[in-house]
Parts: structure tokens; C-alpha cells; sequence
């Protein structure tokens, strides 16, 4: 008895080290047995006779003939076990052992190789969104170049349906109204009213055609597509020309256009002169649209290779609020009642910025506004011979081919250059241009780009394989540079955007004449 | 007082303990602490005492421990809707239960629905729907849809019991 009772304090002590408890049941699940150390687990109500599942929550839904092992399941005192089902023919027991220390060791391992998992998963979801965000970019980019592309073939597109007509309507227009100056039978047949009306179209027509050139540019500067041409210039006479331009504007309105210029003459400078005239021209023009009373001054000087420009005008001033917003593309004052497109100011800025340039403007509401800025203007060292830039007339026995299909267009030329001495042949296409090349030697060749049977450009092409040299000058409605530079590679001698000034032709005729002297 | 046993099962890190505490307990925390083995606990779902075994979640070394399913009543399915591979893998999570205790009753909760952009594949909207599971997006965080997910199992198995009685 004393020997069987240590067995059993023996055995306690055992198991209360090893962390093993036990509960023995019998078939019907009720408990016959249960070690001394169960209450270590927080199983406090089990007691002989006791239905097992009644005092421990895993037992549930198990029967007694089950084996099954549960490992670390946590129990009522926090203490983490495992256990383990051991039926025998009308009995269970159910081992339960401290799995503690196995449990934090698996515990840290689990933890870090979840949390790496989640990191790995994480990392291969953003790299997906990247790669994601990657192609919309790459479709939004292709969408944008595509609009781009669109809107400058649509500007492209107007502008030659504007410019066609347009050369026709400024041409004639101009005949007439010379035509009336100089005959008094005509001065007799058409009252004061027609030439005034004449006027007006001419008004009109040159105003469509700025509007034109307006949109075209602001198409291209959008699409980075407005390409800088810097030449040598004579600054003085550049701020001339302007003044010149803008004189009789400024007269009708009764205003003063003063020029305080510190730039001495002959001043040569590397500038593209026709976007620093167009930056004049709107910046000036928009000072006298403006002013209804006072003076517009414009003050330039060179430092150190930088051209500074200051505009002074009297007119009404622009607000603070309004200030903000004059760069922004179509925008204008709501309450001037002054016609134009809201592009002047936006594209001058644009341009101004392409030179590597700045442009500010200050305003005082009532007091008028001053506009400034500055541009590079490298001086050139070498100085140009002034007589060169402009040749005698050498071409009274040059023959000159005209390659156009429109014949409105055509007659106007042919009729203008007739009155400046130079004799042409009209042709209507490409291939008839070239057929007359074949037959007959030409000095200069005057050519139009879209024509029907054969193109300006396949006209040239063709003219570049048999080696043919005759100088060739496009014509053409198309002010986007990438049809000039398609010209330029098939070697034409110059790019003539319409409608073209009979002077230019001229000129042009005019050095292909020095350029064949040279040759000799 | 009938007592049911019920099963959280799903992916690792899928919030299973987090549901089963704010059912429970009302109580949710965002430190994530995966659960090894099993952890049991009890809640009153009307007259039922609900004993909810959370398991530990599958990942890619070990598998569910479908001893712990022996005596399920029925199984929530649970998937983190961020994580596009937990919601489909419960399919194959599906047919490991049902190898080992059958075709008991099933609610799927697509938790941590409180986070923005997620989607659901469509295969496995397909599968669920097959199944004629009811499933529900639910947020340990905010508490949408967990008592709904327990409360709909509890209701399916005693609709069974009482279809089987």
C-alpha cells in the first residue's frame, strides 16, 4: 500500500516535470481518471464522472474511438499544448504536454517567413502597378503624340484652306486698288465707297490670314514643333521694318509710336529675325490695339550679347487678377471689346521662352502697362557688306517656269512678275513641269506642292535622279516645318510659304542670277 | 444549450484571427502576430454556444492541419481581397476540408474589404457562386460583416440539421 502510494507520488512528480497530463474516459465520453496537474492547463472542471467536453472546449465533435494528434492548441491558462487521442477497446486518454518552448521557437520562424512572404507579395504588386502605370504612360504618350499629330495635320490642313484663297483675294485686291490710284477713267467708274470697300476686304483677308498663322503656330509650339532659324540681322534695321509696319496703325488711332533704340546702325546680330519681328509685331500691336490715348514707346539695347526690349504703353492697365491669366492660351479681357484670338500674347511668351529668353509684364489698373524682355542676340564679329543683302535686278533675261494648279493664283503671278520685267511659263502639274524642263532651259523654277497627275515633291524627286540642277523654290499653303524639311532633302533652293510676296520672288530670282554670275 | 464547431481556414495573414477576436471580443488590432497551431474560443450565437477553432493559416511550406477539422459543423472560408491569390486559393483550400470531414456548410468572408482597389477574379466569383456559398466582404477593422458571417453559418447548420432530422 505505502509502496503503491509512492509509485503514485513518484509517477506526479514525473509528469508534473515532464508538463504531461492525463484524462482517462470511457466509452460514453464521461470521465474515470484524470492526473493532479491538470489544473496547470486551466481545465479546472473536470471531474470523475463529468462529461469530457463539458470541461474542455477541443473535446467537442471527437469520439472516444478516435486516435488523432491536436498540436499547440493554446488552453484555457495560456499555456500552449499539444495533444494526442489514445483510444483503447472501452476507453480514451487524452494526453495533454506543455509544447511551450516549441511553440515560441516555431512561433519565430513563422512570424518571420509570413512576414517575408507579405513583403515579397507586396514588393511583386507594386512592381506590377509600376509596370502597370509604365504601359498606361506609354498608351497616354502614343494617345497625346497621336492629338498632336491630328491637330497639327488639321492646322495644316485649314491653313492651306485658308491660304489659297486668301493670296488670290490680297492680289487682286491689290491691283485694283493700285489700278484705281493710277487711272483717273477708273477713278471715274468706281465711287469713293468701292475703294473703301475694297479696303475692308483687304482689311479682312490679311486679318484671316493672321488668325491663321496664329492657330498654326500655336499648334506647333505646342508640339515643340516651331524649329529656331537665327541669321545674321541688322538689329536697326529690323526695329525699322516694324515701325514701319505698325506706323499707320498707331496713326489712325492718333497715338505716338516712339523708339528709343541705344543699338547703333549696322549692328549685326545672330537672331531668327522673322519670330523676334513676329514677337515685335504682336507685343506692339497689342500696346496700340489697347491704348486709346498717349504714346506706346518701345526701348531696346544690347548687353553683353542680350537684347532688351521694353514696351511702354498708357493704356487702360491690366488688373491683378487679370494679369495671371493673360498668358493662357484664347484668353481675353471680357470688357475690352477689342477683336482678336487670345493667342498674341501666349505665343510671344512661348517664343520668347524657345529663344532662351524671359518676358514679364507690369501693370498699374488706369496707368498702363510695361511689357520687358530679353533675349540672346550674340553679336556677329564679322560684319555683313550691306550691298550684298540687296542685289541689283539681274533678272531681266532669266526664264523662270511656274509649276502651279490654281489658276487664279497663277494668273496673279504671272501677271505680277510680267510688270517687274520677268517673263514665265505656266504649267499646271508636276509632270508638265518636267516635261518643259526636258524641252526647254529654264533658270529658275517656281514650284507648287500639291498638284494633281504629279506633286511638287515627286516633281523634285524626279528632277534629283536625272541630276537636273535647276534651282527649283517650293511654294507651298504648308508653314509646318517638317513639309520644309522634306523639301530641303530633295534639294530645293528655297521654301516659300503662301501667300508669297512677289519681293521675295524676286529677291530669290534675284540670287540665283548672283549665284550663276558666281559660277560664271 | 446545443454546441457547434466551427472552422476559420484560409491563407495565412488573411485576417482569420482578427474576425474570430472582434466576433469574440469585440477587439482588433493592425499588429499582425500569425497564430500557430490552433486557438480556440466561444461565443453565444442565440441559443447555440459556437465553439470557433482558429486555425493556422496555409502558406507555401506547410499546409492546414486538417486535424483540427475533425467534429466541424461547418467552415468559414476567409481571403484578404488585397491579395488576389487568397481569394482564389480557396478553392484548393475548399477541396482539402472537404477531403477530411465532407460537405459541411460554408460561409466565405473576403476580408480587409476596407481597402481601396481591389477586385475579384472572376473564376472564382464563378466557383463561389457554384457552390452556392453566401459570401461577404468583410473588415476586422471596421466591424462590417463579421457578426453577419458567423451568424449566417450558424443559421445554415441548424437549417441542414433540421433538413437531415
Amino acid at each position: 500500500m505505502v509502496e503503491a502510494n509512492l509509485q503514485q507520488q513518484i509517477n506526479a512528480q514525473l509528469f508534473d516535470k515532464l508538463g504531461l497530463a492525463y484524462i482517462c474516459v470511457d466509452s460514453s465520453m464521461a470521465v474515470v481518471d484524470v492526473s493532479d496537474n491538470l489544473s496547470r492547463y486551466g481545465y479546472d472542471n473536470i471531474f470523475i464522472g463529468a462529461q469530457i467536453e463539458d470541461g474542455i472546449d477541443f473535446m467537442f465533435g471527437l469520439d472516444a474511438q478516435t486516435q488523432i494528434d491536436l498540436p499547440m492548441i493554446e488552453s484555457p491558462s495560456g499555456v500552449i499544448v499539444s495533444v494526442s487521442l489514445l483510444p483503447s477497446e472501452n476507453s480514451l486518454t487524452v494526453l495533454i504536454l506543455d509544447a511551450t518552448t516549441q511553440a515560441k521557437q516555431r512561433q519565430l520562424l513563422q512570424q518571420k517567413a509570413n512576414e517575408n512572404e507579405l513583403l515579397v507579395e507586396r514588393q511583386d504588386k507594386l512592381l506590377d502597378q509600376l509596370e502597370f502605370a509604365s504601359q498606361q504612360l506609354e498608351h497616354k504618350n502614343e494617345q497625346l503624340e497621336e492629338a498632336s499629330r491630328l491637330q497639327t495635320s488639321f492646322l495644316s490642313g485649314v491653313s492651306h484652306e485658308f491660304r489659297t484663297p486668301l493670296t488670290s483675294i490680297i492680289g487682286y485686291t491689290n491691283i485694283i486698288e493700285q489700278s484705281l490710284q493710277s487711272s483717273t477713267d477708273s477713278l471715274a467708274q468706281f465711287t469713293e465707297s468701292s475703294a473703301n470697300h475694297l479696303r475692308a476686304v483687304q482689311r479682312s483677308s490679311r486679318h484671316l490670314l493672321s488668325l491663321v498663322e496664329n492657330l498654326l503656330d500655336h499648334g506647333k509650339l505646342d508640339s515643340n514643333a516651331i524649329i529656331l532659324r537665327p541669321k545674321a540681322n541688322d538689329l536697326a534695321e529690323l526695329f525699322e521694318d516694324v515701325k514701319l509696319l505698325l506706323k499707320p496703325l498707331s496713326n489712325a488711332k492718333h497715338i505716338e509710336l516712339d523708339y528709343k533704340l541705344d543699338i547703333t546702325d549696322s549692328t549685326i546680330v545672330v537672331i531668327d529675325d522673322s519670330r523676334l519681328r513676329q514677337c515685335l509685331i504682336n507685343l506692339l500691336g497689342n500696346a496700340i490695339k489697347f491704348t486709346d490715348y498717349g504714346s506706346v514707346c518701345l526701348s531696346a539695347e544690347l548687353q553683353d550679347d542680350f537684347l532688351l526690349v521694353k514696351i511702354d504703353d498708357t493704356g487702360p492697365g491690366i488688373s491683378p487678377e487679370d494679369l495671371e491669366k493673360i498668358r493662357l492660351p484664347f484668353w481675353q479681357a471680357a470688357d475690352t471689346g477689342k477683336a482678336g484670338t487670345g493667342l498674341g500674347l501666349t505665343i510671344t511668351d512661348r517664343i520668347i521662352e524657345l529663344m532662351g529668353g524671359s518676358l514679364e509684364v507690369l501693370s498699374v489698373l488706369g496707368l498702363g502697362t510695361q511689357i520687358y524682355f530679353q533675349i540672346p542676340a550674340p553679336k556677329l564679329l564679322e560684319q555683313v557688306n550691306s550691298d550684298v543683302s540687296k542685289p541689283k535686278a539681274l533678272f531681266s533675261d532669266m526664264a523662270v517656269l511656274l509649276a502651279e494648279d490654281d489658276h487664279d493664283i497663277a494668273d496673279l503671278m504671272v501677271m505680277m512678275m510680267a510688270e517687274r520685267g520677268v517673263h514665265v511659263t505656266h504649267v499646271e502639274n508636276g509632270a508638265l513641269a518636267l516635261e518643259a524642263l526636258e524641252s526647254n532651259a529654264f533658270d529658275f523654277v517656281l514650284m507648287d506642292i500639291h498638284m494633281p497627275v504629279m506633286t511638287g515633291y515627286e516633281a523634285l524627286a524626279a528632277l534629283q535622279k536625272a541630276n537636273n540642277m535647276t534651282p527649283v523654290a517650293i511654294m507651298s499653303a504648308s508653314a509646318v516645318d517638317a513639309d520644309r524639311a522634306k523639301a530641303e532633302n530633295f534639294g530645293c533652293y528655297d521654301y516659300l510659304v503662301k501667300p508669297v510676296d512677289i519681293d521675295d520672288i524676286i529677291e530669290i530670282i534675284n540670287q540665283v542670277a548672283i549665284d550663276a554670275t558666281a559660277k560664271g | 444549450m446545443q454546441k457547434k464547431k466551427i472552422c476559420m481556414v484560409g491563407d495565412f495573414s488573411v485576417g482569420k484571427t482578427s474576425l474570430t477576436q472582434k466576433f469574440v471580443n469585440n477587439v482588433f488590432s493592425e499588429k499582425y502576430l500569425t497564430t500557430i497551431g490552433v486557438k480556440i474560443d466561444t461565443a453565444l450565437v442565440d441559443d447555440t454556444k459556437l465553439i470557433v477553432w482558429d486555425v493556422a493559416g496555409r502558406d507555401s511550406l506547410s499546409p492546414i492541419n486538417v486535424s483540427y477539422l475533425v467534429g466541424a459543423s461547418g467552415v468559414v472560408l476567409v481571403a484578404d481581397v488585397s491579395r488576389s491569390g487568397t481569394v482564389s486559393g480557396l478553392i484548393e483550400i475548399w477541396q482539402t476540408v472537404k477531403q477530411r470531414i465532407g460537405e459541411v456548410p460554408v460561409v466565405v468572408a473576403l476580408n480587409k474589404a476596407d481597402l481601396k482597389g481591389w477586385k475579384i477574379d472572376s473564376q472564382s466569383r464563378v466557383f463561389f457562386d457554384q457552390q452556392g456559398w453566401d459570401v461577404f466582404e468583410t473588415s476586422a477593422k471596421d466591424g462590417n460583416n463579421v457578426d453577419t458571417v458567423f451568424k449566417k453559418l450558424v443559421e445554415i447548420i441548424n437549417c441542414d440539421l433540421r433538413a437531415t432530422k
